[in-house]
């Protein structure tokens, strides 16, 4: 018999290729299309495969630490804090208060600063230019506050095992608290732009829908897993830092799709400044360092951290064996966890709802692949 | 002399009109190549940015630069493709945009000619360009372009029919398919058709958004869609002719809605005598620019600048003084009102790209057979009713009741 | 849906809500451009950029103890520190080879001085045209931070 699937010509595989526009980085996806019809997916990752977690085993614990912001290049803070507090689990020290509550106001910032460069991005898939060069002037400041705290913008290298390495400037509170003050209107602002606008509501309600336990057989966390009604958050469940001790409630979506998680997104950004005026109202003058020796030797154990990234749930699992490098350290990257739902949410969307959903997963590339 | 030259000119109807032909086009020419520069600049200061600055004082020679570059890159032509298609597309849409100018008056004094069938032959010339994007897409010989090309000439071709009836409503109240008639009948009742078809003239706009493939309808051209469109392979020259043929478009369509709803040439309040100090407006605007244009040069650090700004602020300082003489302000009324509202017209385009995401293909035809076209054959059935009511031939009419 | 939203609908108010919105950002004080590089940004002082030797300001001889401790911290292993021991047995720099293009400017090398020697400065425009040009030794080292002018 003649070979004639080719003539089959209901179905047709279209490659979205590594350099795209709008694949947030270097992702390939794969589409089998009936039509303009999505019936199937396959996402094809590796190229930015730097090999992060082969490094660590040739390098020191504190040593590690500047490698582990290149991979969420985007929010690197809350990197080096999920890799910071695993070790100091293994190592089994108390982080000062003090170190504690900077620690959070910088994750929140951290956490503010990733999802305004989410939102900027997500709107310019979606055609609406301008709200990307808002949120980056935002985002300028929150950098600004990072750059002057610990000397870089992007990748902050900002804590230290056991605490942290450079005190509070002055003026460090006056700035963050003028921040929170400046950016409530601009989050406003956005809303204006974005939330009721009658184009933006046709383009994301009802696109990318996952359900609650769609989501929750998958894995994926953070704000997709938010936003199709389950209410788990790691600051809430597992606390870490001092996250108990602060007050803020966790948004949930209803629906699950692409625009509930635009809103739980928002609702993030505000609680998460509500986060920060607490935190800088219980700063308190005393030590940023715990007791942690010169040459970090933790004994022969293994520990899994995890801490609520922007992203979702990133998690690091060190193993140790007695030595100053770490036998193993391997990173549960929301990302990569997360994008594993984009199959199952673009069945049946059009190809022009591919970019809206891959948006909307929020996977930086640097962190899928590390 | 010059009353010499007049009669000559009258004698020979055919140099008037090549001379008029010229003027048109350069000008036209000129300004769209400047249209580009504008939408920079305020798309820039819609996003807290200034766009360009570099080329030129204040960005200036930006669009010299595009030509240039345009000009000077390399023409590339797919194999296998249509090679005398290819190379015509891009013209059929140049020339179809620009043919049309042909009929519309820019001022009570100055227009090419007056078709007694204007709106017609502008409607039917102006849907020719579909031709230039479906030959272009079908000539590269490669899927995406055709399936950019076929779902652009769809989109082009459903809101086509709804500007149509929109303008069908601003027909029956003016009596006349003939521009200048249009604008003469605006002039006669003391009130742009704006203010006698709002629903009209929205979905007209809305309608030639669509029409020149601008956001929020701009999918089918949008980089981040997998579709490139149909001048995907299109390089340098032709690539410019495309643009060309897209801007002069915007252009052609502002035009007309000015001419249609917004009174065409005629000042604000035609009729009232209060506001005659009106007639003043140019030399006040022209002095305006110049006292703008002086205050952006002092400004600059740059000594080159600061004399190119000031030799533009006396340019339009003396244009203000030759303006404010009285025979050229009588002459130039007409001219600066029109061009005064098809510059806003341009602007409030610019401004909606700045402002609105996109819609998505099947929403976006959605919007214009579901919405516009029932709405504009609304609009058409109440305007005739009105119209046949208030025309006192009717004994049910108001103006037998209020006598 | 309530009179209201359907008034609303009609009158398209949520699109003219967010014209009015980019309408009012014209205004030239919301420009949030740096004219760079007519304009150089001021960078913090905690700033990693380019790094610098430091030398005692009144004697002019460098504060480097040629400890290597900086060596050691750093995780690209890219300090190469040189030293000869003086009659007295005390160290002395000799040789010190820095290389940029390796460098992820971590800090790490900055915190293990001891003496305050190495210091990451605020310099940021470090690029050069050769691979060679990138390793700095001990002299480049000393000079520190040179801006380039770009105009006149």
């Amino acid at each position: 018999m003649p070979d004639t699937t080719y003539l089959d010509a209901s179905e047709l595989v279209i490659n979205m290729g590594p350099q795209h526009p709008a694949t947030h980085g270097v992702l390939r996806v794969k589409l089998k299309l009936d039509g303009e019809k999505v019936l199937g997916s396959e996402a094809i990752i590796g190229y930015l495969h730097r090999g992060v977690e082969k490094i660590a085993e040739n390098r020191s614990y504190a040593q590690f630490v500047p490698y582990v912001d290149r991979m969420d290049y985007v929010a690197a803070v809350t990197n080096g804090m999920g890799y910071v507090e695993a070790v100091e689990k293994l190592l089994g020290v108390e982080v000062p208060p003090r170190a504690q509550y900077t620690r959070m106001i910088l994750a929140e910032l951290q956490r503010i600063a990733s999802h305004l460069l989410w939102l900027g991005t997500h709107a310019l898939d979606l055609g609406a230019m301008t709200p990307v060069f808002y949120t980056f002037r935002e985002r300028e400041e929150i950098l600004k506050i990072l750059e002057n705290y610990c000397g870089a913008r992007l990748t902050t290298h900002a804590f230290r095992i056991g605490g942290l390495q450079y005190d509070l400037y002055d003026g460090f509170e006056k700035e963050v608290l003028k921040f929170c003050d400046y950016v409530g209107p601009k989050i406003d602002e956005y809303e204006t732009l974005l939330t009721t606008n009658r184009i933006w509501l046709r383009r994301t309600k009802g696109v990318g829908v996952l359900s609650g336990e769609e989501a929750i057989a998958l894995g994926v966390t953070g704000p997709v897993l938010r936003g199709s009604g389950v209410r788990w958050d790691i600051r809430k469940v597992q606390p870490y830092e001092a996250y108990d001790k602060v007050d803020f409630i966790v948004p949930i979506g209803e629906h699950g799709d692409t625009y509930d998680r635009y809103l739980v997104r928002i609702q993030e950004m505000r609680q998460a400044v509500r986060i920060i005026r607490q935190c800088v109202e219980r700063l308190a003058p005393g030590p940023i360092m715990g007791k942690v020796g010169k040459i970090i030797k933790p004994p022969v154990a293994e520990v899994y951290h995890s801490i609520e990234a922007p992203k979702g749930e990133l998690g690091y699992f060190v193993v140790s064996d007695g030595s100053t490098h770490p036998y193993r350290v391997r990173v549960r990257p929301p990302s990569f966890v997360n994008l594993q739902a984009l199959d199952l949410m673009i069945r049946g969307h059009l190809v022009a709802d591919v970019v809206a959903v891959i948006g909307t997963l929020d996977i930086v590339l640097g962190e899928v692949d590390r | 002399m010059v009353q010499n030259a007049f009669q000559f000119l009258q004698a020979h109807p055919l140099i008037l009109a090549t001379i008029k032909i010229v003027i048109v086009l350069l000008v036209l020419a000129g300004i769209v190549a400047y249209l580009v520069y504008m939408e920079r600049k305020v798309l820039a200061f819609i996003q807290a940015r200034l766009g360009p600055m570099r080329v030129g004082p204040w960005g200036l020679l930006q669009p010299v630069a595009d030509g240039i570059k345009l000009l000077l890159k390399e023409d590339i032509i797919p194999a296998g493709a249509d090679r005398w298609v290819f190379l015509l597309a891009p013209v059929i849409s140049v020339v179809a945009a620009f043919t049309v100018f042909a009929a519309i008056p820019f001022a009570g004094n100055f227009f090419i000619t007056d078709l007694n069938i204007g709106i017609l032959f502008i409607l039917a010339v102006s849907s020719l360009g579909i031709y230039g994007i479906i030959l272009g897409g079908w000539s590269s010989n490669s899927h995406y372009p055709l399936l950019g090309a076929l779902r652009s000439s769809a989109q082009l071709v459903s809101y086509e029919v709804a500007a149509g009836m929109a303008v069908v409503g601003v027909l029956l109240i003016s009596n006349s398919l003939s521009m200048v008639e249009i604008v003469q009948n605006q002039q006669k009742m003391g009130i742009w058709n704006v203010f006698l078809q709002p629903v009209a003239f929205v979905i007209y706009v809305i309608a030639t958004l669509a029409e020149t493939n601008r956001n929020p309808f701009d999918l089918p051209e949008a980089e981040s869609e997998l579709t490139a469109g149909f001048h995907t392979e299109y390089s340098g020259f032709r690539f410019a002719l495309y643009f060309l043929a897209e801007y002069t478009n915007m252009v052609l369509v502002s035009c007309i809605a000015v001419t249609l709803f917004l009174g065409g040439w005629l000042r604000p309040f035609p009729n009232v005598r209060a506001l005659d100090f009106l007639r003043y407006m140019p030399t006040v605007a022209l002095t305006g620019a110049a006292a703008f244009i002086l205050w952006l040069g002092l400004k600059s650090r740059v000594a080159a600048e600061r004399y190119v700004f000031a030799g533009l602020g006396a340019l339009c300082v003396l244009l203000a003084g030759v303006v404010a003489i009285p025979p050229v302000l009588d002459a130039i009324q007409g001219i600066f009102w029109f061009f005064v509202k098809v510059l806003a017209f341009l602007y409030a385009f610019m401004w909606y790209r700045g402002t609105f995401p996109r819609y998505r293909y099947d929403q976006l035809m959605n919007v214009g057979w579901r919405v516009m076209i029932p709405l504009a054959l609304a609009n058409v059935i109440l305007t005739a009713i009105l119209r046949y009511c208030l025309s006192g031939r009717h004994p049910a009419s108001l103006t037998a009741w209020v006598g | 849906m309530g009179i209201k939203d359907l008034l609303r609908k009609i009158f398209l108010v949520d699109l003219l809500k967010g014209l009015r919105l980019t309408f009012s950002y014209q205004r030239p004080s919301a420009t949030y451009t740096e004219q760079y590089p007519l304009v150089r940004p001021p960078v913090a002082e905690r700033y990693r950029g380019a790094p610098r030797l430091n030398n005692n300001p009144e004697t002019g001889e460098t504060l480097c103890i040629a400890c290597n401790l900086c060596a050691l911290a750093c995780p690209e292993t890219l300090i190469v520190v040189g030293w000869e021991r003086t009659k007295d047995r005390k160290k002395k720099l000799t040789t010190f080879t820095y290389d940029l293009s390796r460098c992820m400017f971590c800090g790490l090398c900055e915190d293990a001085c001891p003496v305050d020697a190495l210091e990451l400065t605020q310099d940021f425009e470090i690029a050069h045209y050769s691979r060679q040009g990138m390793i700095w030794d001990r002299e480049m080292l000393e000079q520190g931070p040179r801006p380039t002018r770009y105009t006149r």
